[in-house]
């Protein structure tokens, strides 16, 4: 079963049809978390939602929790939340993307995904990763094809994955695809 | 065939009548049998009960009336702090008798002399819009909202002859969820053009409007269409609007079902081309009228996104009560089927004093002056019947 942390967003229930269609879903506010059903899952995912990673402590808490232990997956604000709990530091970008479709780029040899491969994708975020940024397992595996921020997270050995762009939306090529691919990996 | 003279009739007689626009032409529904007037507490027994009448297939066998903003945004567990405002039923549900077809062309004079006043006060000006409209924009590069609609609200005092109105504004402008109520006390005319909610069966469907052209000469509808794609900022705005109605759909859908079936089409009317798109889903086993009215209402596309985030921010700024303006109009027929639209480009009359309230968007690349304005030129539609 995968669990899946409602940041009280409107993108939401995109993400849990979207994963739907590999696995029983279960998803709960932010407020309401069911601590057996989160238990019992497999795999963790945090929602996008407003706002930044310090406004929601609980899915931190969640994180330490049970990193390495299932695998977990962070969309938009749910990727900062991760980087968040692994000191990156989250901050205000210049050029703001929201309802924005742009091209992005695999950058890395290590990524579940073929290197220089590039395809369009949704997005919606104010925030960004301040770069550089350095965690132990953690290697950015996406960015901007323009203005290389960081796109996308893998900790293939803890099985922690992240993305800033929505794989969800109706403007990503392909999100099918890779949410299939993380979830068989 | 109804008589000639059948409006002029229903209007003198004071009987409280709905008008809605219909596919052919405008169905009017009277002879009201029941009148709810909606409250915090009764609002939910009301959906649940309203698909109970032992009848189920006559064309009356339904509730029609409003949801106002603040109740819906109650239903959800939003809370809206006292605001100014007319002291005005949050929401009102009457079930018909009689409904009745009829045609394009309303056939309706205004006879008796009404001295119509034409002098607006509105509620937010420049200047306070655009510090409004500052304090937005801090919370849109903070992430609390990706966008968010600022209403300003235009009241004066003085009799209306609702009617009138009505049959003047669909003139020239046919919009395709235009309707009006007249009771004792008030009236409520609206050109809307956005439906929220068609469901038919277990199928739903939502039509939301992002983008809003003027007619000229110059134009048409393949040029309206290169101007919406080239338009970055309403292609976004349009975007934004488009997932997060997926997302509303797929609170009640079956999984995998939720599909645009138009995407980013352009809409001809009158006066205008909208840039529209057309979502829709097949409904879970068993969903209630009240899951369905939870999970689409306050409609999105005239409040911003995220939703819930975005409702907090409004009800923390806004001061005067937006009564119906944003909530929606329709009905719920006994079987389950609905049709529900957004009231915007409304005026609510209750006890001879008007308000049309108007909003437009904020989103990171919006310029104060021009949304204010767009404001104005919304408003003034409306305002335009009262010369």
């Amino acid at each position: 079963m995968i669990y899946i942390i409602d940041h009280k967003d409107s993108f939401t229930h995109n993400v849990v049809h979207q994963f739907e269609n590999y696995d029983n879903v279960t998803c709960d506010n932010y407020n309401e978390i069911d601590e057996k059903k989160l238990n019992k899952s497999k795999v963790i995912v945090f929602s996008p939602g407003p706002g930044a990673p310090k406004d929601y402590p609980i899915s931190s808490g969640i994180y330490k929790k049970f990193k390495g232990k299932k695998k977990i997956i962070g969309i938009c604000l749910g990727f900062q939340q991760i980087l968040h709990c692994e000191k990156g530091k989250i901050i205000e970008q210049k050029k703001i993307y929201h309802g924005y479709q742009s091209k992005i780029k695999v950058t890395s040899d290590n990524s579940l995904f073929k290197k220089n491969r590039k395809f369009n994708v949704g997005r919606y975020h104010s925030l960004k990763l301040k770069e550089p940024f350095a965690a132990k397992n953690f290697e950015i595996t996406m960015r901007c094809a323009i203005s290389n921020v960081a796109m996308a997270i893998e900790n293939n050995k803890e099985n922690v994955y992240g993305f800033q762009f929505h794989p969800e939306s109706f403007l990503t090529e392909n999100g099918n695809l890779l949410i299939k691919k993380i979830l068989s990996a | 065939m109804i008589k000639r003279n059948y409006l002029e009739d229903l209007n003198n007689s004071k009987k409280p009548f709905i008008i809605y626009r219909s596919n052919k032409g405008f169905d009017l529904y009277t002879d009201f049998s029941k009148k709810i007037i909606l409250t915090k507490k009764n609002i939910e027994k009301f959906i649940n009960q309203s698909t109970k009448l032992k009848s189920k297939n006559k064309e009356t066998d339904l509730f029609i009336g409003f949801f106002g903003y603040e109740i819906l945004n109650n239903l959800i567990g939003i809370k809206v702090k006292k605001q100014k405002g007319l002291k005005f039923p949050k929401g009102i549900f009457y079930k018909p008798e009689t409904k009745i077809k009829l045609p394009n062309k309303l056939n309706y004079k205004n006879l008796g002399i009404v001295r119509l006043n034409k002098l607006f006060k509105i509620n937010i000006n420049k200047s306070s819009y655009k510090t409004i409209f500052d304090k937005f924009k801090k919370k849109i590069k903070s992430g609390e909202t990706y966008q968010i609609k600022i209403c300003t609200k235009y009241s004066n005092k003085g009799k209306i002859d609702a009617l009138d109105f009505f049959c003047r504004l669909v003139k020239s402008n046919m919009a395709p969820e235009a309707f009006m109520i007249k009771d004792k006390d008030y009236s409520i005319i609206s050109c809307s053009p956005e439906n929220l909610i068609n469901k038919k069966n277990d199928f739903i469907t939502t039509k939301p409007i992002a983008g809003t052209l003027k007619k000229t000469k110059k134009l048409n509808r393949i040029k309206a269409l290169a101007f919406f794609k080239k338009n970055i900022k309403e292609s976004k705005e349009h975007n934004m609007i488009v997932d997060m109605e997926r997302s509303d759909l797929s609170k009640i859908c079956k999984a995998g079902s939720v599909k645009i079936i138009k995407k980013k089409i352009v809409e001809e009317y009158k006066d205008l081309y909208h840039y529209v798109s057309l979502i829709g889903g097949s409904l879970k086993k068993n969903t209630s009228s009240l899951n369905i009215i939870k999970s689409m209402m306050p409609g999105g596309s005239v409040i911003g996104c995220p939703k819930i985030s975005t409702l907090n921010l409004l009800n923390k700024q806004e001061k005067e009560s937006r009564n119906i303006y944003t909530g929606s109009f329709g009905y719920i027929r006994s079987n389950g089927d609905m049709r529900f639209n957004i009231i915007i480009r409304s005026i609510l009359n209750h006890k001879n004093n008007s308000e049309i309230s108007v909003a437009s968007g904020v989103v990171i690349d919006s310029k104060a002056a021009h949304e204010f304005n767009e404001n104005y030129i919304k408003a003034k539609a409306l305002m335009d019947l009262y010369k």
